[in-house]
């Protein structure tokens, strides 16, 4: 039986004052495991990204809370959540958000340089398949390959946590399942836990925990038993 | 429908504010400063070319030992040279003619007498009278009664006649040859001998003064010479700076420039002579722009000699001489210069005529047009627009880099808008006059505000320059078209095509181009390779390529600074440096310039110090526009004076070689002019030119000069072979009468004219180094801005990935920081080497020479000014990545 590693407890946030008020998390609980792949469900408004934001220590709620391995978010100071970043988590964006001049390999040591526990760049670079394009700068290539990059900057860290934001929202139905699969390793290789926003209901079948949110809340929050690799999705 | 593009103008205006401040802040302080010269300039430029007819100036004024008669100022009124050869022969031949009538009385009376002697002792002997009293007696009555009749009858007799006639013709004869042979002597030394002299009418004034000693402070030590006019003067009036003229006779009113050295002011009481005076005005007289006591002085003395004004009343209670000075005006008109030295040295034939008919002595005549006190400050605020214009010229030069990095900083900022709008359809036009109308709005806020501050703050800064140095008339606000094209018209242009260029140029890329944020040119297939620096080190290298452009303006942005700030350091650093070694640049410790080789008794002028040694010299003028190098182009047409000095054979201060012209090294320099060169000197008042081949280079700092042996000076200039025009010695010469001494230059004279610029200059120049670090953190801050703006999403992203703000700092400030560093020493090399050029070119308007000169001290200091405005921007920096939120990288998920 795996312990709990992220505690999400009774989280609630709210954006604008007065009329305009809108509560974006009304309300939040859930638990992941280490080293599960976690999937957040949801239509736009959901909260996905404002959860996301939260449990990343780039965003605080307005109450309840967020503990990683016990450790709570709201107690730490500005310079601790830094260093949570810093020590436990990768990030993979939608829109890739690669520093623009630095180029390929470069991109990937950035993710290296914070990491105590770094796995080897090169290795990640030939696993990624960036082994010719590792002198290139971003704009050169592809939004695939750049989604390749942001995994690989994510990954080399060996980062405890793995946050996912819409990983393939720009990205076409083949490069989407290639790069499903490339996170789909980092979990089974590294186990990494991963924590995965997206809209795409088909990207449930590969995860072992899924939870929906609509309006704020949580409406399921399942375990999938049945998990099936990401080569084999189909939407 | 108006275009709803509009409405993001005033928002973006908003939002970016503190970068559009600190340009408005940039074009302010530079269109100010630079507007603010030219209006200052153009202000007192109009209101000292006012003065002339306003305050009635003279066209000169002499000085008679007395008061001249009507009837003196009757005939110089009219202007002709009187007949001084016919008055020395009227005049001799009336001496003569009391001699001989007086002589022939004598003789008449002598003879007369002798006969009627005779006559009686003949008579006497005949009777046999012997006793010799009583022949006395016959004779004494003899002599009574007929003597005088005998006298009446000689005189009648044609021989006594004839030889009456005899002995007059034979004085006057003498008289004639007499006075010729002094007569040619005189229309030699004042050259009077002209057949076709055009008489010179003019108006006269009584223009008379005392001079007292002036007493600050009531404590019975004299401070300064006060010269004083009276108050109802009609020639050479007075503009009021302050208060008003006075109207008692214990009120006085002094000059302003004068008063402020003095610490005095309206309401204080001053001693002049034995009376106490309440200054109730401060003046400035309109032929004492610079109170020069003496035309003969090389520099003014404000602290030391005034002048001021006081009721007939008042001046009639002081007792000392008046000094009978009358001022004249010329019926003709002119503003030729060689017409008006024509004009003045007719005149002075006609004063010397008619005062020696009347009488009279000439203690000293001077020609307005000579006058340094009405024309030294004029020339000098005229000369310094150059100094403006060159500061004119970079400031386009930097409004224009700064428009240009904007323009595409915010293109590149856009982008998506760009694309997303080009992609809706809205055309290239549409969008252009949208990119434009910021940058405008800003231009037309900077420029505006910068006028403002030009016809005011700025300007009286500027005007108030010269009123620390010079006697000025108070001066009215002028409108200047020249600061209105040049530091306004001519960057909007500037910045309007500029911003049209870059923006045109850029909207020429595709919609789709825009919206992928490629709007690079570059065809690069992959990252540049760089060393196998440790990866922080490797992304400050990557950060460094990335604002390459950046850099480039940073550069000269730099130079820029650097060059101000050179400027306010070299120019204290120079003119002290000048000073300090005016004592070695002068080879001769004393040089005597003399009125004149001979004295009054037309004896040669002669000395016993030891060390002394004749020498020649001439001024003469060097056309600036003859000037063959590249500065060429900056040549305003005045001619500069050239001393032409004849030197004696085994000089022992100038050493020259070979025969021939050789030059001073100052003169070199300034014209980059060396051996076998030819250069054309002219005269200022005549057409006369004089060509000479420069033989070699005398080193010489101190002015601009031409060395020759005196033997060819004297021959070349028609000069007789003894005659010379003063001493160089090497100690004070004491046994010359001041009366005959034009000049005395010492090194101390020379460090005058610094220590006057540095009481002018130097408040403002410290003031200048504050501006300029202002400056350079602004400009720092632009582009230090843009890097950072630039980077905004790249920061944020490693935010969210855990680097620390310290870390960040290091990766996108020390890049910048280090470059800055390294600007800041090169930046200063290019800038200290510009300055020394352009030294060179502002010299070029200017008489005489210095050379650009800093201290090592301040070398390290004009980096460090730098630095230290960049410290600033970098404090600055450092809480703007603080404060980027990490949610910009986060903006585009949903």
């Amino acid at each position: 039986m795996k312990e709990d590693f992220l505690k999400i407890k009774d989280l609630k946030k709210s954006f604008g004052t007065g009329e305009a008020k809108q509560d974006v998390l009304r309300g939040m609980d859930f638990t992941v495991k280490k080293g599960e792949f976690c999937v957040l469900l949801g239509p736009s408004g959901s909260g996905k990204s404002t959860l996301l934001n939260i449990i990343g220590g780039i965003d605080t709620p307005d109450s309840g809370y967020v503990s990683i391995n016990g450790d709570k978010l709201e107690d730490m100071s500005e310079k601790q959540l830094t260093m949570y970043r810093r020590r436990h988590l990768g990030y993979v964006f939608q829109m890739y958000n690669l520093i623009p001049n630095l180029n390929v390999k470069e991109n990937i040591e950035v993710g290296a340089y914070l990491s105590e526990k770094p796995l080897d760049v090169e290795e990640v670079i030939n696993t990624l398949g960036l082994q010719d394009h590792k002198y290139k700068y971003p704009n050169q290539l592809s939004g695939g390959q750049q989604q390749r990059v942001s995994i690989g900057r994510a990954v080399v860290k060996n980062p405890d946590i793995l946050m996912c934001d819409e990983p393939t929202g720009a990205l076409d139905y083949k490069t989407s399942k290639e790069i499903l699969a490339l996170i789909e390793d980092c979990n089974n290789k590294f186990g990494s836990t991963i924590i995965m926003v997206t809209h795409n209901e088909a990207i449930k079948y590969m995860a072992d925990h899924v939870i929906k949110l609509r309006d704020g809340v949580v409406r399921h929050n399942d375990i999938n038993d049945k998990k099936i690799p990401a080569a084999e999705l189909e939407w | 429908m108006k275009n709803p593009l509009i409405k993001r103008i005033p928002k973006e205006l908003v939002a970016e504010w503190h970068k559009y401040a600190v340009i408005v802040i940039f074009m302010v302080l530079m269109i100010g400063v630079v507007s603010g010269m030219y209006v200052g300039h153009d202000s007192l430029m109009a209101s000292i070319n006012a003065g002339p007819e306003e305050f009635n100036l003279e066209d000169g004024c002499f000085e008679l030992k007395k008061k001249a008669s009507q009837e003196l100022l009757d005939d110089l009124g009219k202007g002709e040279m009187a007949d001084v050869r016919q008055y020395f022969i009227d005049k001799g031949i009336k001496e003569a003619d009391g001699e001989v009538a007086k002589a022939i009385d004598d003789n008449l009376n002598e003879e007369v007498t002798q006969a009627i002697e005779d006559g009686v002792r003949e008579q006497c002997k005949a009777y046999g009278i012997t006793d010799e009293q009583m022949i006395k007696e016959q004779i004494d009555t003899a002599l009574e009664d007929n003597l005088e009749d005998a006298i009446e009858e000689a005189r009648k007799s044609e021989d006594f006649k004839k030889a009456v006639e005899d002995a007059y013709n034979e004085a006057h004869e003498e008289v004639i040859k007499a006075v010729d042979e002094e007569w040619d002597e005189i229309v030699k030394r004042y050259d009077l001998d002209e057949e076709s002299f055009i008489s010179v009418p003019i108006t006269i004034y009584d223009h008379f003064y005392r001079e007292e000693a002036e007493d600050n402070n009531n404590d019975g030590i004299k401070d300064a010479t006060i010269r004083i006019f009276k108050s109802d003067s009609a020639i050479d009036k007075a503009a009021f700076n302050a208060g008003r003229a006075p109207e008692t006779d214990t009120e006085i009113a002094i000059d302003r420039m004068h008063a402020s050295n003095a610490g005095v002011e309206i309401g204080d009481t001053i001693r002049v002579g034995n009376k106490k005076f309440e200054i109730v005005g401060l003046l400035s007289y309109v032929n004492y722009l610079t109170l020069h006591e003496s035309n003969t002085d090389l520099m003014f003395d404000s602290f030391g000699f005034d002048v001021a004004m006081l009721t007939p009343a008042g001046f009639d209670t002081l007792t000392s001489r008046v000094h009978y000075e009358y001022a004249y005006k010329y019926e003709e008109k002119t503003e030729d210069k060689i017409a008006l030295a024509d004009m003045g040295s007719r005149f002075l034939k006609s004063l010397i005529t008619q005062t020696l008919v009347y009488d009279n002595e000439i203690e000293d005549f001077l020609p307005e047009y000579l006058r340094q006190a009405s024309n030294f400050a004029p020339s000098d605020i005229d000369g310094d627009s150059t100094t403006t214009a060159v500061l004119c010229y970079i400031l386009i030069a930097v409004i224009a880099f700064i428009f240009a990095i904007t323009i595409n900083n915010t293109i590149e900022k856009e982008a998506s808008v760009i694309g997303t709008l080009r992609a809706s359809g809205y055309s290239k036009g549409e969008l252009i006059v949208h990119y434009m109308s910021m940058p405008v709005i800003v231009t037309l806020i900077g420029a505006a505000l910068g006028n403002v501050l030009g016809y005011t703050a700025f300007r009286n800064l500027m005007v108030s320059l010269y009123y620390e140095s010079y006697s000025l008339p108070p001066c009215g606000l002028v409108w200047s078209k020249t600061a209105l094209i040049k530091t306004t018209i001519i960057p909007l242009i500037l910045m309007f095509l500029i911003n049209l260029i870059v923006i045109v140029k850029k909207l020429q890329l595709s919609p789709l181009r825009f919206l992928r944020h490629d709007l690079t040119t570059s065809k690069r297939s992959k990252a540049r390779r760089i060393p196998a620096w440790s990866f922080m080190k490797r992304f400050r290298l990557r950060i460094l390529f990335q604002n390459i452009p950046n850099y480039i303006v940073l550069v000269f942005g730099v130079i820029f600074i650097e060059l101000m700030i050179c400027f306010a350091f070299g120019l204290p650093d120079s003119l002290n440096n000048y000073a300090d070694k005016a004592s070695e640049m002068m080879f001769a410790e004393y040089q005597y310039m003399l009125m004149g080789s001979k004295d009054s008794d037309n004896e040669v002028i002669e000395t016993s110090e030891e060390t002394a040694e004749r020498f020649s010299a001439k001024t003469l003028l060097y056309p600036r526009n003859n000037d063959v190098s590249k500065m060429r182009a900056f040549g305003s047409g005045k001619d500069e004076s050239i001393t032409v000095y004849g030197i004696a054979d085994n000089s022992s201060y100038i050493t020259l070689g070979a025969e021939g012209a050789y030059i001073s090294s100052a003169f070199s320099k300034k014209y980059g002019l060396g051996a076998g060169d030819e250069i054309s000197l002219h005269e200022e008042y005549e057409n006369k030119s004089y060509s000479f081949d420069i033989a070699g280079v005398v080193d010489y700092e101190g002015g601009l000069a031409v060395f020759m042996d005196r033997n060819s000076f004297n021959e070349r200039f028609d000069m007789d072979e003894d005659d010379f025009s003063g001493y160089f010695s090497r100690n004070e010469i004491k046994d010359i009468d001041e009366e005959y001494i034009a000049t005395v230059i010492t090194a101390d004279d020379m460090a005058k004219v610094t220590v006057q610029l540095m009481h002018s200059f130097g408040a403002v120049i410290d003031v200048f180094k504050y501006v300029l670090v202002v400056l350079a953190a602004a400009l720092i801050y632009l582009l230090a801005k843009i890097i950072i703006e630039k980077n905004e999403h790249s920061i944020s992203m490693v935010k969210i990935l855990g680097f620390l703000n310290g870390e960040i700092g290091s990766l996108y400030i020390l890049p910048t920081a280090i470059v800055v560093i390294i600007f800041a020493v090169a930046g200063f090399a290019v800038g200290y080497s510009l300055m020394i050029y352009l030294f060179k070119v502002i010299m070029l308007q200017m008489d005489g020479y210095f050379m650009f000169y800093m201290k090592p001290e301040s070398m390290v200091l004009s980096v460090v000014y730098l630095l230290i405005g960049y410290a600033f921007v970098s404090v600055i920096d450092y809480f703007r990545i603080k404060k980027i939120p990490m949610d910009v990288a986060l903006k585009n998920v949903e």
